[in-house]
């Protein structure tokens, strides 16, 4: 049992797992962390301190291992120990769609344009008489029933598609999208974004090794990245880097696996918590003005 | 709550066995998109529905209260005094003391400073509407004895089962009238310090509140103080508790602080400026 789940790149809890206490978990991962042949540092167990925001669920928790990104071979660095109100949170993919139509439609300005009849040129001018043709009585060549006449109820150009998506809607979709990405093992966490090299084909390995991607966003706290991963990835289109603070619902559905470092899951992890439990939460729920702060 | 945290536990573990969620599988819920198209023939068209021929058809719909041509019952009968006034009428929205109680022991309010308007809306569950007629927050009995805090509170209407309620546990209560400029600056003080204006004074209560804020039984702000411990004692012994003696409690500092009638902020006087900027105040000159 606790082989299969040493031998996983990281295990989401089953109900029998549950059962074993936390110090003796720890102790094992430590053992097997030690034995390991390439090991320079001591594992890296990172538990959650609890104490600001409890755990809705207590019965969930969630770990993660700490990968290196030193070099193209996996090593378990470390334990995290993530928090299950960010991570394991009710997966409401319907929210995670409203998340992602909102980030498609609140930038999107449609340009389709279709002329009335007063903007077609020309049909200033009756026809034909209104009696005596044997024909219908028309008023203008331009009117809609005439082929090249104006478009009734036509786009019109610019339409906006702006809107904002409820404040706590989004939080949800974030949370909810970072639960799933963890259940469906598409979420990894590293230690740093500190790769040895600025060549591509070491991300490329890396990638392959790891069974990662195709395409992998990496996201680490600072907005500056080493110089060496932007090199990297400067030419590989499927593998982008972005700050905590850029982190959004599309942009993780984009990518087929999601790689944060260990700054960045605890910089998320407090940022949606307080958010969670604000006390002044009411004045999220207010109508979006266009100069607020 | 329980419900909720074994289906998100439940529906992780099914996502493990299914696709991966991508842009291109997700959809809206079923029956949550309204079609805000007009459908033409089997697609909803004939009459839109709309119904044939009146006012459901034409979408003029009488006015409420219309009888298409009798006199309407709202003006049958010319005399109906019921709510003269009342729109002037000072309105006091209800909190109970099971309310407050759920406040303090959720940490949004903090009994070791006295309790006012200000402390009540910054909790951010309470709202007061100054513009709305309302005068600020009437204490109600509900979950009287399950009350067990020892607070010092403000509040501008309590019936006297409160009162006991409060002093029983050790507690002062006073009932206060705040006029309503002050009101606007005690439900979003932080808002108004912003305004960059001293604070000014508060005003007295108009001739018909006087009576009531003047009575000691009321524990109100002008009342004798002397006849408001009398009264304290008539209480205890008419509910039959003891009273807690507030001169040996170790908070008594806490407990016996007031404003004074022209003051509308509990440490600021009338006349101080607050730069919330820099965090300062400047007082008068003495």
């Amino acid at each position: 049992m606790l082989k299969n789940i040493l031998n996983k790149s990281r295990q989401v809890w089953t109900p029998l797992a549950r059962g074993l206490s936390k110090t003796n978990t720890q102790s094992n991962v430590a053992a097997e962390s030690a034995a390991a042949t390439n090991i320079t540092k001591p594992a890296l167990i990172l538990p959650q301190d609890y104490a600001d925001y409890a755990p809705l669920n207590r019965n969930a928790p969630r770990q993660a291992w700490i990968e290196n990104i030193d070099a193209v071979a996996e090593r378990k660095m470390g334990l995290i120990e993530l928090h299950p109100d960010v991570f394991a949170a009710q997966p409401r993919v319907d929210v995670i769609q409203e998340n992602i139509e909102w980030q498609r439609k609140y930038r999107y300005v449609s340009l389709a344009h279709a002329k009335t009849r007063a903007e077609v040129r020309g049909g200033g001018r009756k026809p034909w008489p209104q009696k005596g043709m044997g024909r219908a009585r028309h008023g203008s060549i331009r009117s809609p029933l005439f082929k090249g006449g104006g478009v009734i109820h036509g786009p019109r150009s610019p339409t906006t598609h702006f809107y904002m998506l409820p404040f706590y809607k989004r939080v949800m979709g974030l949370t909810s999208t970072l639960s799933v990405k963890l259940a469906q093992d598409d979420l990894h966490v590293i230690e740093n974004v500190d790769i040895p090299t600025r060549d591509a084909q070491f991300i490329k390995d890396l990638i392959a090794e790891r069974n990662w991607g195709p395409s992998v966003l990496i996201v680490d706290k600072e907005y500056m990245f080493p110089e060496n991963i932007c090199y990297a990835t400067d030419d590989l289109g499927y593998v982008n880097l972005m700050p905590a603070f850029g982190l959004n619902v599309y942009s993780m559905l984009k990518h087929d696996t999601l790689v944060l470092t260990v700054d960045a899951v605890k910089h998320l992890e407090q940022r949606l918590l307080y958010q969670q439990h604000r006390t002044d939460a009411t004045s999220k729920g207010g109508k979006f003005k266009l100069d607020q702060v | 709550m329980a419900h909720l945290r074994e289906t998100s536990d439940k529906a992780l573990k099914l996502l493990r066995t299914l696709p991966r969620v991508q842009i291109g599988n997700l959809r809206p819920n079923p029956n949550s998109k309204q079609n805000d198209k007009r459908g033409r023939a089997q697609h909803g068209g004939d009459k839109h529905g709309a119904g044939n021929k009146g006012s459901g058809q034409r979408q003029n719909f009488m006015r409420l209260g219309y009888e298409t041509g009798n006199q309407p019952f709202y003006l049958r009968f010319p005399y109906e005094p019921y709510y003269k006034g009342h729109h002037m009428k000072r309105q006091y929205p209800p909190i109970s003391l099971l309310q407050l109680q759920v406040l303090i022991d959720t940490n949004r309010i903090d009994i070791s400073q006295p309790v006012d308007i200000s402390t009540l809306c910054n909790s951010g569950l309470l709202k007061l509407k100054p513009a709305e007629m309302e005068y600020g927050f009437q204490l109600t009995d509900e979950g009287l004895d399950n009350f067990k805090a020892k607070i010092n509170i403000e509040v501008q209407h309590a019936n006297e089962a409160v009162i006991a309620a409060i002093e029983r546990n050790g507690g002062v209560i006073r009932t206060a009238y705040y006029d309503p400029r002050s009101l606007h600056m005690l439900a979003n003080a932080k808002k108004w310090f912003e305004k960059g204006v001293p604070i000014p004074y508060r005003m007295m209560p108009p001739q018909d509140a006087v009576d009531y804020y003047t009575d000691a039984k009321n524990r109100g702000y002008l009342a004798n103080p002397e006849e408001i411990s009398k009264d304290r004692l008539v209480l205890a012994q008419k509910y039959g508790y003891q009273l807690p003696r507030i001169e040996d409690d170790s908070a008594y500092e806490m407990l016996s602080a007031t404003k004074d009638p022209r003051q509308v902020f509990y440490g600021l006087e009338p006349g101080w400026l607050i730069n919330v900027v820099d965090k300062t105040i400047m007082r008068r000159k003495k």
